[in-house]
């Protein structure tokens, strides 16, 4: 009896301290946590939205943001080395955005076994250790370029498709959305796809080249920045804007610019700057284990013509305040 | 009523220190609960009204700030009116020269009423061939001369190629030197503007933007999160003052020259509910320190207390076991504990005094009860002896009657010498031998008995009137009912510090109920004192250790045994 007592006033006393320390404890400021932003290319106007999007929320979240990609589009070898870095270095998060579907896979699954938050944004990665995906609604997006396609009055359809990196898992999503579309309409004579490398001089030289094979063609599709560029100009240098309909993806000042005087017919237009944004949120929110509301986000998707770019809405969207 | 008992039950087992403790925790815990809200309270509402203060400062600053620039422009304004108004030829390179010093004037331009574009200066930016829309040309111009600058709500500037800044525009109506109604408007980047009210911080996140009165954003720190839909402002819609809403406080006030309002933001949990949050901790750690501490120091404080009282306590219960041998010693303590002890002490004093003259005296009177029975004597057993007397002098048997009569003299003095309950063993004997000697007599030697004694115990005492009930007994219940001839043998021998009397008769014998029963018999008509008196005598006088065991078969014979110790006639002095 007597024990007993003791024994309980012995463990009053320590759980008195226990709970002293921790309220001590409690008020101690947490390190600043890392957060490695690794994309396709740190160039386009795209991945530069992402960036400013990932840097305001590391400002409000108070997290240090590490922005890079390299050179070009095709080069996942670089994009697996920056994530073997972020490892060495310990950084808490690592954004990403994958080059290729499956060449980026391991190295992202050993990131993960090294305790690191993976968040995939835009392009995804071949990986059940993500914890968060942030993109686009790919198929959808390739089903709006598909809806403007077919607002096309002309009586028969001869659509080509110039398209980036096979082995990127988003554009590929965005051709079958696009494709299952336009399916239904019997205007739609043939398509063609080729596939070229993710730079505005070769999309350009393939492009011209591939209308040069198809003179029937007059409808041109494309999914990304580099290549909706390399397709304006092309288009813009065979003279043939008025009777060739252009769907182009992503927006910049030039390629706004083409939107404007014709080249371009209709601009899918992504939300970069959220997914910079949302995904440092929730490597934040993963890190300080604040339980994610979803674990696959899509952000917002809108089809820019020349009749609506400078509506309110769509000036939000389509140009960047800087 | 059985509520009220469990409790009382309760509370005798908590102690004094548990008491205390809880006391004390719960006196703790109300004041620094009742301390606690009142201080947040305090500190809440001071906390609210220096963070309404300082944002509403805050506000002020940017307020005038902005509105410098304002007038500023309006400044500006009124030198290109001029400027276009006098037709001068210059106008060009005037303007030019204008926007390429001020870097946040990206163009003016001027429109007929119907909006078409007269002039544009750009500082060498390239005009679109073919505007699709023209965002700067404001068709909703108030047409009154009011003093309040038009300003547009933010839009892309449409007008140049590959160049999409945010502008609002401020435009002007005026008359041209051909007095015809233009308007002139001027498109400003707010970039200066927007570095300034970038690094305007109230508390940790809270910040200040720019709204209309329609409610339009014009500049906010976060315009892209805003414009990505990312985050919205509820409350642009304030009218002047500071308004505590739900997890912010908003502070609203309104330029002077133009349809602008300047709204801070500051969050109430960063500014009031973390400090609340923070202070709460500090205090809820400080009370788990003071509780400790109190519990600690009266753990100890009671131990002074509770201690010697448990002491006291294990004290009293051994006395009440055991009231004899318990020796009482002193318990130090506080002064309440010590008087305590104290008044303990005198009480075991007088208990031990009281159980002892209680003793005493219960001793004292069974000794008297005793002596008094010793006195009485059968008398039975004397009708017989004088009838047998009578008898004998009747048949004129002098010499026996003589005997008989000296028999019974003996007897009787022995019995009667009063005051002593001591007698030698000698005299008891002689007692034993008259008595049997008469009781021989009337029984017409139906038994014979002997004594075997050793001479050296003659000297010694033991309680007169031993022998005879017992020797009684042996006759009326053993030799009696007999048919042969009776015996009787009584020794007396010395067995190292005892003198062993002992009784044997070849009589019918008892059966353990009867040996039972004789012992614990109080004395009848019929028989003198009895076995148990004498069994008490010897136990009183001497102690438990002595007495009289009685051995007995049935048809063989009874055997009683008495053992008593040695005491000599100087002993009994003493004593």
């Amino acid at each position: 009896m007597v024990r007993n007592k003791k024994k309980i006033f012995i463990l009053f006393c320590i759980c008195i301290l226990v709970l002293s320390g921790c309220g001590v404890k409690k008020s101690e400021n947490l390190q600043k946590r890392k957060v490695a932003v690794i994309m396709k290319s740190t160039e386009s106007a795209f991945f530069k939205a992402v960036s400013s999007g990932a840097n305001a929320a590391g400002t409000a979240y108070n997290m240090d943001i590490l922005f890079e990609g390299p050179r070009n589009e095709e080069d996942y070898v670089t994009q697996n080395k920056m994530i073997e870095k972020a490892i060495e270095e310990k950084y808490d998060a690592i954004i990403f955005s994958a080059v290729d579907y499956n060449a980026n896979a391991k190295a992202i699954e050993k990131a993960a076994q090294a305790g690191i938050k993976i968040i995939v944004i835009d392009s995804d990665v071949n990986s059940k250790k993500v914890d968060c995906r942030i993109s686009t609604n790919n198929y959808n997006a390739g089903k709006m370029a598909g809806e403007a396609v077919l607002k096309n009055k002309e009586k028969e359809l001869h659509i080509g498709i110039v398209n980036f990196d096979k082995n990127s898992k988003n554009g590929q999503e965005r051709e079958r959305g696009f494709k299952d579309f336009i399916k239904k309409d019997n205007r739609v004579k043939n398509v063609e796809t080729i596939n070229v490398i993710s730079t505005v001089e070769q999309a350009k030289e393939q492009t011209k080249e591939f209308l040069k094979n198809h003179q029937k063609m007059n409808v041109l599709v494309t999914f990304n920045e580099w290549t909706s560029l390399g397709v304006g100009y092309a288009v813009k240098e065979l003279g043939i804007q008025d009777k060739m309909q252009v769907i182009a993806f992503d927006n910049n000042v030039v390629s706004v610019g083409m939107l404007e005087t014709g080249e371009v017919d209709a601009l899918i237009v992504q939300n970069p700057y959220a997914m910079g944004y949302l995904g440092v949120e929730s490597a934040y929110n993963l890190l300080n284990r604040i339980s994610l509301k979803d674990k696959e986000v899509n952000t917002e998707t809108i089809c820019a013509t020349r009749k609506n770019m400078y509506d309110e809405e769509y000036q939000k969207i389509l140009f960047a305040f800087e | 009523m059985k509520k009220t008992k469990n409790k009382r039950n309760i509370i005798k087992k908590i102690s004094l220190s548990e008491m205390l403790i809880g006391i004390v925790v719960v006196i703790v815990l109300v004041l620094t609960l009742m301390f606690f809200f009142t201080f947040v309270n305090i500190y809440k509402n001071t906390t609210e009204e220096s963070v309404v203060t300082s944002s509403e400062q805050a506000v002020l600053q940017v307020k005038n700030t902005v509105e410098n620039y304002t007038s500023d422009m309006e400044v500006l304004m009124k030198m290109i009116q001029k400027n276009i108004s006098q037709g001068e030829k210059d106008t060009d390179t005037y303007l030019n020269n204008l926007i390429g010093i001020r870097q946040d004037i990206v163009a003016i331009t001027t429109y007929d009423e119907n909006g078409k574009l007269l002039k544009a200066w750009s500082d060498q930016k390239r005009l679109k061939e073919n505007i699709l829309k023209n965002l700067s040309f404001n068709q909703n111009i108030s047409k009154e001369n009011s003093k309040m600058l038009n300003i547009t709500k933010p839009h892309v500037e449409s007008l140049f190629v590959d160049y999409y800044p945010w502008v609002v525009t401020i435009s002007q109506q005026m008359k041209n030197a051909k007095n015809e109604t233009i308007q002139v408007a001027l498109d400003i980047q707010f970039s200066q503007i927007a570095n300034y009210i970038d690094e305007v911080g109230i508390g940790q996140h809270g910040y200040c933007y720019i709204a209309d009165n329609k409610g339009n954003i014009i500049y906010h720190p976060q315009q892209q999160l805003i414009y990505s839909g990312l985050k919205e402002e509820q409350y642009n819609y304030l009218k002047d003052g500071s308004h505590v809403e739900k997890d912010a406080i908003y502070s609203v006030q309104s330029l002077d020259n133009c349809e602008w309002k300047i709204i801070g933001v500051c969050y109430i949990d960063e500014m009031i509910t973390n400090k609340v949050n923070h202070i709460m901790k500090t205090l809820f750690v400080i009370f788990l320190v003071v509780v400790l501490f109190t519990v600690i120091i009266i753990r100890l404080f009671s131990k002074l207390f509770s201690n010697p009282a448990k002491e006291l306590a294990n004290a009293m219960r051994e006395f009440e076991k055991d009231t004899n041998h318990f020796e009482f010693k002193m318990i130090e303590g506080t002064a309440e504990i010590t008087s305590l002890t104290e008044s303990f002490e005198h009480m075991v004093i007088q208990i031990k005094e009281l159980v002892e003259k209680v003793r005493q005296e219960e001793i004292t009177l069974r000794k008297t009860e005793l002596k008094a029975l010793q006195a009485q004597i059968n008398p039975h057993f004397l009708y017989n002896t004088l009838d047998a007397i009578a008898w004998l002098c009747e048949e004129e048997r002098y010499k026996d009657a003589v005997e008989m009569v000296n028999s019974l003299a003996k007897l009787f003095r022995i019995s009667i010498s009063r005051g002593h309950e001591l007698i030698t063993i000698e005299k008891e004997v002689q007692h034993a031998k008259s008595y049997l000697k008469i009781q021989n007599f009337r029984y017409k030697n139906q038994f014979t008995y002997s004594f075997d004694i050793d001479e050296e115990c003659l000297g010694y005492l033991c309680n007169k009137i031993t022998l005879q009930p017992i020797i009684e007994n042996s006759i009326y219940h053993g030799i009696d009912r007999m048919v042969d001839e009776g015996k009787i043998n009584i020794g007396i021998h010395q067995k190292e510090d005892k003198i062993i009397f002992t009784i044997e008769d070849n009589g019918v014998g008892m059966t353990m109920e009867q040996c039972e029963e004789i012992l614990h018999q109080d004395a009848s008509d019929r028989v003198g004192i009895g076995i148990k008196n004498v069994n008490d005598r010897i136990k009183i006088y001497f102690g438990e250790q002595y007495g009289l065991t009685i051995q007995s078969e049935l048809d063989e014979g009874t055997r009683v045994t008495i053992s008593m110790p040695k005491i000599t006639e100087k002993d009994y002095g003493e004593k």
